[in-house]
């Protein structure tokens, strides 16, 4: 079938439209095209949604969005291994109990054992109980994957096991108890205190910096393509892109910018660093939340291992065709068990991001992200067929979800309904992709 | 079969009673366990024991190890011991009822304990979990009598969560009703978990541009998830929040000021009272004159029984040492970060 239209295709680029021919010149994917419009679609309902119910819209204001951001971290973290375990033809139920495990742990270490050792407060506390989860994510998500890898366990299974044991192990560690509160700096991770944002001067210059790697990494591109006698973008959409990557970037600084702390923390923070309060009165920018930060960080870590390294590169490899990776010469086994590992150290990573938000460790923490995390990677492209997936689209699909969460809250909407489009709007966004496959097919 | 562990259980039972000559004329008391799989029910049995002991009576137990069969089978044979009343945590609150009657038949009184099952012969004691609603909303209304209230309400598939609101509004309905308190968000929280009771909370204060004096909160975890969208506003120690449960670190949010009230269900405290019924029970006393009886028929067929419903412990900045010196936390865990002076009971 899909040779039959390859031979129709070389007419249909004479009489393409300006929007194909758009498209093709810029080298955009559609799909990440549509989810962006199913983002602004989304949002622009529930925004016009809260007008008409209280007369003003909270949907698109900037605390929304910086909250919205915010929520979305420790699940995005996840879904950007997810994708790639997917991508492999395999699937990690465990992620949200690895989560919940891992929390107690760090919060059991530093509460009864940091703590006391070091003093309550001491500045090595929260970098040892980091180590420590990572190290218990690496150990753990490799355990799972040498069980698949090498013990030749289904990893629906093992993972599986995996949900159920580890939630029991968090409830053991502590006997059921809630950890709390945690190290000062530690909580910084979650976004919550007065410094776990880094304000208005630091996001401008993240900003600026990723806007010249943007621009940066265009130009490289066009010189690698001109050197390998490539084809080329035209000039047009190599400034198109470079314009919008950079619009979007500073956009979204202007936007983490005019979320202000409440007065209260602006004056304490005034007074910590003795800047004087105008008449009438002090605002202070949040900026870019840290756990946004780590989100975006692993995100662009994520990228590059899977589209620019031979691990990431046999990731596909396996997931497009297990037996003829194999049969090429590639280590299935050890890279299946890396994976899995990398997926711990994710797993720790959003932990992190969550016991620090709460500011507690409970062994509830994480329950049912494992289902938010693959429907998030599902909704943003990734085939469970495996062979296929962005990091990118999976970051979208968390925000989807968040967004249809906190936007029917905002609106003061049963809970039960707010399940029923959340699963709703998984299955219509795969149905959608099937559509869209069969006809680019 | 019957037979056979009739002969076994009488076996057991002359056993015990050589080996018991001088309390002969003693009572036995026979508790019939659920299950020891939860770490609860370890402190229940200790307080039921020593009560029972302190009367000058004997202890029994079985263990059902969480099966409805079992259970029918310790009551059958603590039955055939002649045991005198028989304090029961039902696994099943509704296959256990053949057993109740088979122990009325012998002319053995039951006791339900902490889980009812509707059977009008036997006494049913617990807390009194409407009043947990009640309390917490009394508690929060003495600190804030006016203002914006956020509801945090647990998992909409359990009943607890619409129980534990309808004691709430039967203390705020009036305030509501007259203005004086607004209803500002009502939300369930899926799995009552914490870091979805501070998604709500965090939602809650958007849209209602931080305008909240206070949060009924339904348990513990989820309030520590409602003081942290609190703190990260700023607001935290400025807004009344409640919880149940007297988790150790809602104890010690309340020492801090960040949480009100944490309205604590003391087992031992359950325990105890259970272990003074049974020794007054076993003595002769009928059970509609314990002191302390009332008749309760909320249950699921609105079986009229007669029961003791204990007053939880109201924890709160004045009331804190009641949990140290009940046990329950040590006063290094409950005061931790308190500043000097600021709570009577960390000094």
């Amino acid at each position: 079938m899909a040779s039959g239209m390859d031979k129709s295709a070389e007419p249909a680029k004479a009489q393409e439209g300006t929007f194909q021919g758009f498209l093709r010149a810029t080298e955009l994917d559609t799909r990440l095209l549509g989810m962006i419009g199913a983002l602004i679609l989304i949002s622009v309902c529930f925004h016009l949604a809260g007008i008409w119910r209280t007369g003003n819209g909270i949907f698109l204001s900037p605390r929304n969005l910086w909250i919205l951001l915010v929520q979305t971290s420790s699940i995005a973290v996840m879904t950007t291994g997810m994708v790639l375990i997917i991508v492999m033809r395999h699937i990690d139920l465990s992620v949200g109990s690895l989560l919940g495990v891992i929390a107690v742990i760090m919060g059991y270490a530093q509460v009864y054992v940091l703590g006391p050792w070091l003093g309550v407060g001491h500045p090595a506390i929260w970098i040892l109980t980091i180590l420590i989860g990572l190290s218990a994510g690496a150990l753990l998500g490799g355990f799972h994957g040498y069980l698949i890898a090498y013990a030749g366990i289904p990893s629906f299974i093992v993972t599986l096991g995996g949900l159920i044991v580890w939630r029991g192990a968090a409830w053991a560690v502590i006997r059921g108890e809630t950890v709390a509160p945690m190290d000062e700096r530690f909580e910084l991770l979650g976004g919550g205190p007065l410094d776990a944002s880094i304000k208005a001067t630091g996001s401008w210059v993240i900003g600026l910096v990723v806007c010249l790697v943007v621009v940066l990494a265009i130009y490289l591109g066009r010189k690698s393509r001109q050197k390998f006698n490539f084809p080329l973008r035209p000039m047009w959409a190599e400034i198109f892109l470079g314009g919008i990557g950079c619009a979007v970037t500073l956009g979204t600084v202007l936007l983490v910018n005019s979320y202000y702390f409440p007065p209260k923390l602006a004056n304490e923070y005034a007074e910590r660093y003795n800047i004087p309060i105008p008449e009438d009165g002090f605002l202070l920018s949040k900026g870019f939340a840290i756990p946004v930060l780590i989100a975006a960080a692993a995100a662009i870590i994520m990228t590059f291992v899977a589209t620019r390294t031979r691990f990431g590169r046999y990731v596909y490899a396996i997931g497009g065709n297990p037996e003829a990776a194999e049969l090429a010469g590639i280590n299935t086994k050890r890279i299946t068990l890396l994976m899995f590992g990398i997926m711990g150290v994710l797993a720790a990573v959003s932990a992190c991001i969550s016991s620090a938000r709460l500011n507690a460790a409970s062994n509830a923490l994480g329950q049912f992200d494992e289902l938010y995390v693959i429907a998030a990677t599902v909704i943003g492209g990734t085939s469970l067929a495996g062979g296929v997936g962005t990091i990118y689209g999976a970051i979208l699909g968390a925000l989807v979800m968040q967004s249809l969460q906190s936007g029917m809250t905002l609106l003061n909407f049963d809970s039960a309904y707010k399940d029923m489009a959340v699963g709703s709007v998984l299955v219509f966004a795969v149905w959608l992709d099937q559509l869209y496959r069969r006809r680019s097919n | 079969m019957f037979k056979a562990s009739i002969a076994a259980v009488s076996g057991a039972l002359l056993l015990g009673a050589m080996a018991m000559p001088a309390l002969a004329k003693d009572k036995t008391i026979a508790v019939s366990w659920k299950t020891f799989q939860e770490e609860r029910w370890k402190t229940d049995e200790a307080a039921i024991k020593a009560a029972v002991l302190a009367g000058g009576n004997k202890y029994v137990s079985t263990d059902a190890q969480g099966s409805a069969e079992k259970q029918a089978k310790d009551i059958e044979g603590l039955i055939t011991q002649k045991v005198d009343v028989i304090v029961i945590v039902a696994y099943d609150s509704d296959a256990i009822l053949p057993s109740i009657k088979a122990a009325r038949d012998a002319g053995i009184k039951t006791m339900a304990y902490d889980v009812q099952f509707e059977d009008p012969s036997a006494l049913y004691i617990t807390f009194d979990n409407i009043g947990v609603g009640r309390l917490m909303a009394k508690e929060v209304q003495k600190v804030k009598p006016a203002g914006n209230y956020a509801f945090i309400k647990g998992d909409k598939g359990d009943p607890n969560a619409t129980f534990l609101f309808k004691g709430i509004m039967e203390v705020l309905g009036d305030a509501i009703k007259a203005g004086k308190i607004k209803n500002s968000c009502e939300t369930f929280t899926d799995g009552w978990k914490p870091d979805n009771a501070q998604k709500n909370m965090e939602q809650c204060l958007t849209s209602t541009g931080n305008k909240i004096d206070a949060v009924v909160s339904e348990n513990d975890g989820m309030a520590s998830g409602v003081v942290a969208a609190l703190k990260a506003q700023g607001m935290d120690g400025s807004v009344a929040v409640s919880g149940q449960d007297g988790d150790l670190a809602a104890i010690n949010r309340v020492a801090l000021g960040t949480q009100t009230v944490s309205v604590w269900k003391d087992a031992t405290q359950l325990g105890k009272a259970a272990g003074e019924m049974a020794n007054k029970i076993a003595d002769g006393t009928a059970i509609d004159k314990l002191p302390g009886v009332t008749k309760f028929n909320l249950g699921k067929k609105g079986v009229e029984m007669n029961s003791i419903l204990l007053a939880p412990t109201v924890i709160t900045k004045d009331s804190l040492d009641v949990a140290i010196k009940a046990g329950h936390i040590t006063k290094e865990k409950a005061c931790a970060g308190v500043k000097a002076g600021s709570v009577k009971a960390c000094g």
